[in-house]
């Protein structure tokens, strides 16, 4: 049985899409006869065996050796596509991971919307991230996870836009779309050189290539910057960051998924690459300083936020910049476990936010103020999202970050500094909502504010006891580092930055020292973090006016120009048969006349060497 | 067998025609009747199909006048079974999708079917004189469909426009024809007799240019495609479905079987022209639809950017991007009509096509929810996203194209971009956003009006998961086809591999 779970753990996506088109089927017609409702319960049952599967399978598949299973798809000429399945304790945990957050997303959801109609839309979507993520994880290919990509973003692009009769989020969902469609592209086009110079697509194929080949470093070079592309699309990494910001308008529990698993689907194919990047190093320092301004740049605008969601939109991409920088460097095994401690803290933050934010009705930050003593649960949960997420020990991010300072330690030390860094100001940041929302005294919006009901707090706080949780499975996965071998000093350069930039945080926010609100020393320099380096507006002016420009112009030119010929053309021909019609006039003097002209054209043409050689005569 | 094909819907339409006293509703019955036995008849013929067998199938040869040259003879092979397919759901669509009130019934109707059985002729037709034949016999009923069923009073304009580029077109074919069986001293205009092997280089040469233009008219290439934006908006949706789903494709399919099929040799010269020509077509297509204001129309000069794949396909002539190629001809018709059927819906409910003025129709009390569902749907498959038809099409092509034409493939690869970038704005514009409260009094979309774009979307769907019931019927064919060019395309390799590092 247990095998047999093991063996169909391709199932672990299919009950997703069977949810997601389970779901789809409360149209507007049946919604207004049952409610929205039973479109989440199907759905969440869907979830549910999913991660029960996921979960089975993970402990059958514990100290196994990784299988491979093809399903086939299309085989044409000597195109191969078949979907390879991987089947190995890695890729199970990750599904089980997507699940379990998923279920929790979820029932929150359930809580959250509790006044939408639009639940078979959203459920069918939030089900269709699953399954994406889920085949993503299990796929061991490059072009499927192209696919998956692909979908995923036409799906943030639905998920973002759910209220769609609201301007921003319109917009924002279509900025979502652009910009990972981008990536996605850049991807494609690495997607489809790599195939005549590896001959596969198969991430293991593709690693074992990559130890023997000889392709010139240039073209390498190409496609490794293009295949990077991808995934800085969908770490929200610069420039490509854009899109996670705006697509904070769409609905929280979709934001529970989108800043804990999906972002990191980018990391994951870059994880998955590595062999095959690694071949270029100029590739390999690009992520690196791709990551590294990223990190640090994007935890900057994270202060300067007002928004709550968008304050915690940009540390993960942040995090996904350390994760770029890990993969950069060559620690795989540390990115994938950055991920996974990012991502519980990560969904944990959303939810208490999301919590906050139902029942308050703004999520602008200097409205808030006051409610540690209305709110404990929430506040708790956001102490708790926040101290896994930092380098805070003995919480999960500690061991992960320690991983990989204690690997960088030696070579790239500069890169350690990055580390401690982001971290710090990681601290600040978290720190400041924390006092923001929870400090202080009550404002106008937060006076009254009960607890939220429990569909929201019962996930919020399973997710915070698996956070606190999270070392001791780590510890019997032995995925922690080995506490013997580490720089222990690191570890504590570590935990001093966490411990620096919280409480320097506390002192501005809590004291009374700053007045409020608290203000840069500079404002142009606030401004130019609060608005997220104008990269928004750099964009407009550069790339979308520059393509509505050629687009315009090129219109014109079809219609003046290449349809205008065809009209003169048109015109030219009626024109000169109107005005030839009134030759026929019945003089014969005319017609005698034009005879003659016509004769005495033909007697010269025909005449014409006899003529020109009496010319040459004429004038020697 | 295939003589059924034709004849079948020329039958139907005398009767529709001709029957006396029919009635509007007893017409539109008729005609879908001999719709529906035409798909059921292609479908006994897809059953009956040795998809291993590269060669013409199912002919039919009657000798008609020998001393021209002119025999009729027909029969289907892998390059135009999908395409007889595509053919024949689309006319039931057509049908189907038209207004049940439409004026003039019984000519409407039966120029459809003479519409249908022209084009199956033209796909079937193994004599070139015979393809001449159908070629030019579509062309008078398609005359009259824009010119008395248009929308605004440019139809007149928009249908003569048509007349005389798709005139011009079937002349530089014929002229084509004409000179490449005489020159080749062929007796017989069939298509199997004609070997232009012998034939000096610029002969060869001027005559596959008269044919590329000739077809480069009528799929329509840039810079020949001005007629296709007005004749696209000016028709119905019924007509502008069959004639972007299906009369554009007797351009690419000619482009393939004759220019591809009769001249191998010199096909590996023109090609890299090509391949620019069809990158060129997928950028201005796309960047003159995002400058469109009118869906309608935007969705027209989609057409002319996705028609750029092809000719890309077709121009590298590698076994993957040949298959790559008739699976876009096919998953573009779909796609195609599946758009225009929706924007048809929009306009008779809501009133207008004007992308400024729509707003809001996903609303799902006062809007078209599923309407627009549907068009999101539509508009993502035309933009290439994975999982719908037009996607495995596009990633053949691309992939079959790159090894040997490298910058033009990547340049359709931004164009598939571009491709999303003006679906944005349609979709935004026209599903998303706040519906006008004063304006929003819409008629209800009732089912039927829904079918076909239900019916499309299935079918997008399902060639889009299940991809080998789009390109195993081509395959071996074009594998014969590919054999023929293909010692001219390594030198193609050897000559493009520099170029190949500079992307």
């Amino acid at each position: 049985m247990v095998h047999f779970l093991l063996q169909t753990i391709w199932l672990v996506p299919c009950y997703a899409l069977l949810g997601a088109i389970l779901s789809i089927a409360w149209v507007p017609g049946i919604t207004r006869r049952t409610g929205p409702r039973p479109a989440a319960y199907v759905n969440l049952l869907m979830t549910l065996l999913a991660f029960l599967h996921g979960l089975v399978a993970l402990f059958a598949s514990w100290n196994q050796p990784p299988q491979e299973l093809l399903i086939p798809w299309l085989t044409v000429a000597n195109l191969d596509l078949s979907f390879p399945v991987e089947i190995s304790s890695v890729t199970i945990a990750a599904t089980v991971l997507v699940t379990g957050i998923n279920l929790l997303a979820q029932t929150y959801a359930i809580g959250y919307m509790e006044m939408d109609w639009g639940w078979a839309r959203f459920y069918a979507l939030l089900a269709l991230f699953e399954a994406g993520m889920c085949g993503l994880v299990l796929c061991n290919s490059l072009f499927f996870s192209y696919i998956i990509l692909e979908i995923l973003t036409l799906g943030t692009y639905l998920l973002v836009g759910l209220w769609f009769s609201q301007p921003l989020v319109v917009t924002g969902a279509r900025d979502a779309f652009l910009t990972k469609r981008v990536g996605d592209l850049l991807l494609l086009m690495g997607v489809l050189a790599l195939y005549p110079l590896a001959g596969t697509w198969n991430f293991t194929e593709l690693a074992q290539w990559a130890t023997t080949n000889s392709v010139d470093p240039k073209i390498m070079t190409l496609v490794g910057l293009a295949l990077v592309a991808g995934p800085m699309g969908k770490c929200a990494q610069f420039p490509l960051h854009l899109w996670l910001d705006e697509a904070m308008e769409g609905p929280i529990p979709s934001t529970i998924l989108r800043n804990s698993v999906v972002v990191a689907t980018g990391a994951w194919v870059l994880v998955k690459l590595e062999p095959v990047l690694a071949l270029s190093p100029v590739v390999m320092a690009t992520i690196v300083y791709i990551g590294a301004v990223t990190a640090v740049g994007a935890t900057l605008i994270a202060i300067a936020q007002i928004d709550a969601k968008r304050a915690l939109s940009y540390s993960v991409s942040a995090y996904m910049g350390l994760v770029f920088i890990a993969v950069g460097t060559g620690h795989s095994d540390a990115a994938l476990l950055l991920v996974l401690t990012h991502a519980v803290g990560s969904s944990l933050l959303v939810m208490s936010i999301g919590a906050i934010v139902w029942n308050n009705i703004t999520q602008d930050l200097t409205q808030m103020g006051g409610l540690w003593s209305h709110r404990p649960i929430s506040g708790l949960a956001f102490l708790v999202g926040g101290a896994g997420l930092l380098a805070f020990p003995p919480l999960g991010s500690f061991w992960a970050l320690l991983k990989l300072a204690d690997s960088l330690w030696d070579t790239r030390p500069w890169l350690v500094g990055v580390l401690l860094v982001v971290n710090a100001l990681t601290a600040f940041s978290l720190t400041r909502v924390f006092c923001l929302i929870f400090g202080n005294q009550a404002k106008q919006m937060t006076e009254r504010s009960p607890e939220v009901h429990w569909p929201m707090i019962l996930p919020m706080m399973v997710l915070l006891g698996f956070t606190l949780h999270l070392p001791l499975v780590l510890q019997s996965l032995s995925l922690l580092p080995d506490w013997d071998r580490v720089y222990k000093d690191v570890g504590l350069l570590l935990t001093w930055s966490t411990i620096f930039g919280c409480s320097i945080a506390s002192i501005i926010y809590l004291g009374r020292m700053v007045s409020k609100p608290v203000q840069l020393f500079w404002k142009p320099l606030q401004d130019f973090f609060a608005y997220d380096f104008y990269s928004a507006e750099i964009y407009r002016i550069t790339i979308v006016f520059g393509v509505g420009l050629v687009s315009n112009v090129i219109a014109l030119i079809d219609r003046y120009l290449v349809d205008g010929l065809v009209n003169f053309v048109g015109l030219a021909s009626i024109f000169s048969g109107e005005s030839l019609k009134y030759s026929t006039s019945g003089q014969s003097q005319f017609y005698a006349f034009t005879i003659l002209c016509g004769v005495g054209l033909l007697g010269m043409m025909l005449g014409w060497p006899f003529l020109s050689h009496l010319s040459f005569n004429l004038f020697p | 067998m295939l003589s059924a094909l034709i004849w079948l819907p020329v039958l139907g339409a005398a009767l529709v025609g001709f029957w006396p006293g029919l009635s509007a509703s007893r017409a539109r019955f008729l005609a879908l009747a001999v719709a529906s036995s035409l798909l059921v008849w292609t479908v006994v013929l897809f059953s009956q199909f040795d998809i291993s067998n590269p060669a013409i199938q199912f002919s039919e040869l009657f000798p008609w006048i020998e001393t021209l040259g002119l025999n009729y003879h027909l029969g289907v092979d892998g390059l135009s079974l999908p395409l007889l397919a595509l053919a024949g759901i689309l006319t039931w669509i057509a049908i189907y999708s038209s207004n049940e009130s439409v004026e003039r019934p019984r000519l409407y109707y039966a120029l459809i079917l003479s519409v249908n059985a022209g084009i199956v002729g033209g796909f079937l037709a193994q004599n070139l004189l015979l393809f001449i034949l159908f070629y030019e016999l579509e062309l008078i009923p398609f005359y009259l469909l824009i010119a008395i069923w248009g929308g605004t009073p440019q139809r007149g304009y928009a249908a003569m426009k048509f007349l005389i580029y798709t005139a011009v077109s079937g002349i530089l074919i014929l002229a084509a024809f004409l000179g490449l069986a005489w020159l080749s001293g062929s007796s017989t205009f069939d298509y199997k007799a004609i070997i232009t092997a012998g034939l000096p280089l610029t002969t060869q040469l001027i005559l596959l240019t008269m044919l590329l233009v000739g077809f480069g008219i009528k799929i329509p290439l840039v810079p020949l495609h001005t007629w296709l934006p007005d004749a696209y908006v000016e028709a119905s949706p019924p007509v502008a479905i069959l004639l972007g789903g299906i009369l554009a494709k007797l351009g690419t399919y000619g482009l393939v079987r004759f220019g591809l099929g009769l001249f191998p040799e010199t096909w590996a010269l023109v090609a890299p022209g090509l391949a620019i020509i069809g990158a060129i077509s997928a950028v201005y297509g796309a960047l003159t639809a995002i400058a469109q204001k009118d869906i309608k129309r935007m969705v027209a000069y989609s057409s002319i950017g996705h028609m750029g794949y092809v000719l890309l396909g077709a121009a590298a002539a590698t076994e993957i991007s040949l298959i790559g190629a008739v699976a876009q001809m096919v998953a573009h018709g779909l796609i195609l009509a599946i758009l225009f059927h929706l924007v048809g819906v929009i306009e008779t409910k809501v009133g207008t096509r004007e992308l400024d003025v729509l707003n809001g129709l996903m609303s799902p009390v006062r809007g078209l929810p599923l309407t627009s569902a549907l068009l999101v749907l539509g508009g993502m498959a035309s933009a290439g996203i994975p999982g719908m038809a037009g996607f495995v099409a596009e990633i053949l092509v691309l992939q079959g194209s790159y090894s040997v034409f490298p910058l033009p493939t990547l340049v359709c690869v931004v164009c598939t971009g571009l491709t999303a970038v003006y679906f944005v704005i349609l979709l935004n514009r026209t599903c998303f956003g706040k519906l006008d409260n004063n304006t929003a009094y819409y008629p209800k979309v009732k089912l039927p009006e829904e079918i076909p774009a239900l019916v499309l979307a299935v079918v997008i769907f399902f060639l889009g998961l299940q991809p080998t019931w789009l390109v195993r019927w081509s395959e071996s064919t074009v594998a014969a086809m590919v054999a023929t060019v293909q010692i001219d395309n390594e030198q193609q390799v050897a000559a493009v591999e520099a170029p190949a590092i500079e992307r």
